[in-house]
């Protein structure tokens, strides 16, 4: 066989495997339009009040956590941009290690505006597995009134941004944090 | 269909899935399959010292290919893929059955060419000869390895993690590749049903890549799809009985010198060969190339 049609086919294989995996997550990330109504709770109290007078006195063991290069680099604030119909702005997180688990707290909001508000401190994700790379965990949603424990998904892009999905009953959104 | 095909997985209960078929196959069909075909070797009178020296020496060339894998995977996959991946690769690709599917479609086509390199390429074979030289063929020959064997796959799964894939599962799937390369190493095994012989590698097709019949060289280069074989130019069918083993026989079970001959080889025909040209050349072209 020449050396040409060696080369045409193997590339036309390639694009036809490839080509199908790129249009199908294409088409997926499509389909999950950007209606977050997770702000919803951005001006009220947080019904896990009880919760984050807890988790506040266990900060302070924070220095105390053996420390892990290859995952503690998400240690620290990340911004998120929202632009549902309750809440169009940015909102930034504070992410710590407690425990050997990673939780993120509201830090503050700004509105479109470009008004600040320190918020209360309340529990948002819980990354239950880390690698460094690829995690798992809870993202605590509150939707009328009410929280949900949702499971999620962190995807690093790189260091300073990651992409955290979830799927809830066909309620699914992506989200991207990125570093500050 | 579509739908369940492109939802979104975890990334853990893959790692976990790649698990149980990549790491825990050796301990629930590799091994009982190997001891199968010593129990066969027995029946059949052919369970000869020799045949245990040169299981002996597959293991051991294992351990020292498993050794120099591991240093350089850390270093390439740790580096230069999530470099790439990072800065150089398509949009990467959501975690579904889709990719997963495909990156291993893709990670058995990169091991076709890579395979194809290793026997056309003189330097190539100086490490890839290793795995051919056992004049026996069963499990244990599956882990046979040349001293540069992990090379080559390293320079052949870069563009798939370009095309957008997450470097671990391109590694994963790498894996599941080899894994199944594996299970091809037996004689106990006839042929399969037709369609089977026609999709998939066999037995039967990677017992004809291991003979040193003429007409059986450089032919069934597959991993898991023998697809590729057929559009490629490279099928062979398993007709005459398999000679296995290399043209020019290694008659011994050293481990050493098992695990080295490929270079020392190649390295006795860059000394015999005149200019400095040539001696290059030796390198890259096929291994029976002779300047002329
Ligand atoms: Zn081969
Ligand atoms: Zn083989």
């Amino acid at each position: 066989m020449k050396s040409s049609t060696l080369l045409f086919r193997s590339l036309a294989i390639l694009i036809l495997i490839a080509g199908s995996a790129h249009l199908v997550s294409y088409a997926s990330i499509n389909s999950e339009s950007p209606k977050s109504n997770r702000k919803e709770d951005t001006n009220n109290t947080p019904v896990s009040e009880t919760e984050n007078s807890k988790t506040s006195t266990t900060s302070e063991i924070e220095n105390k956590e053996s420390i892990n290069y290859s995952t503690d680099y998400i240690i620290g604030k990340w911004e998120v941009a929202y632009t549902s119909k309750d809440f169009k702005g940015v909102v930034i997180y504070n992410l710590k290690k407690e425990k050997g688990i990673f939780n993120a707290y509201t830090y503050q909001y700004e509105n479109e505006s470009g008004d600040i508000e320190q918020a209360k401190k309340s529990k948002v994700l819980i990354i239950e597995k880390f690698d460094g790379y690829k995690g798992a965990g809870k993202y605590l949603i509150d939707y009328e009134g009410k929280q949900y424990d949702v499971k999620c998904n962190i995807d690093m892009i790189n260091e300073n941004t990651f992409k955290l999905s979830y799927d809830y009953y066909g309620y699914s959104d992506v989200e991207t944090w990125k570093k500050l | 269909m579509i739908e369940f095909l492109s939802k979104k997985l975890n990334w853990f209960e893959v790692e976990y899935w790649f698990y149980i078929l990549n790491d825990l196959s050796l301990v629930y069909i590799i091994l009982p399959f190997f001891v199968l075909e010593l129990i066969r070797y027995a029946y059949l009178k052919r369970l000869t010292k020799n045949l245990i020296l040169d299981s002996i020496a597959n293991i051991i060339t294992f351990g020292a290919f498993f050794v120099i894998e591991i240093i350089l995977g850390l270093l390439a996959i740790t580096k230069v893929y999530f470099w790439v991946y990072n800065n150089l690769s398509l949009p990467h690709l959501e975690l579904n059955w889709i990719t997963i599917i495909t990156c291993v479609l893709l990670a058995d086509l990169a091991y076709y060419w890579e395979h194809r390199m290793m026997h056309r390429i003189g330097i190539g074979w100086a490490t890839h000869t290793v795995h051919h030289s056992s004049p026996h063929f069963n499990m244990s020959v599956a882990y046979r390895f040349g001293p540069l064997d992990a090379i080559l796959p390293i320079i052949f799964s870069l563009p798939i993690v370009l095309l957008g894939y997450d470097p671990i599962l391109v590694l994963l799937s790498e894996i599941f590749v080899q894994v199944f390369q594996t299970l091809l190493h037996t004689e106990i095994i006839g042929k399969l049903t037709k369609p089977v012989e026609y999709i998939f590698n066999t037995p039967s097709h990677h017992r004809v890549h291991h003979g040193s019949n003429k007409q059986y060289w450089d032919k069934n280069y597959a991993g898991i799809f023998i697809i590729w074989d057929r559009l490629l130019g490279t099928f062979e069918p398993e007709v005459e009985k398999v000679k296995y083993g290399i043209s020019e026989p290694l008659h011994s079970n050293n481990p050493i010198k098992v695990f080295f001959h490929g270079l020392t080889r190649l390295y006795d025909k860059i000394k015999k060969t005149s200019g400095f040209k040539n001696k290059i050349l030796v390198f890259v072209k096929p291994p029976g190339w002779e300047p002329k």
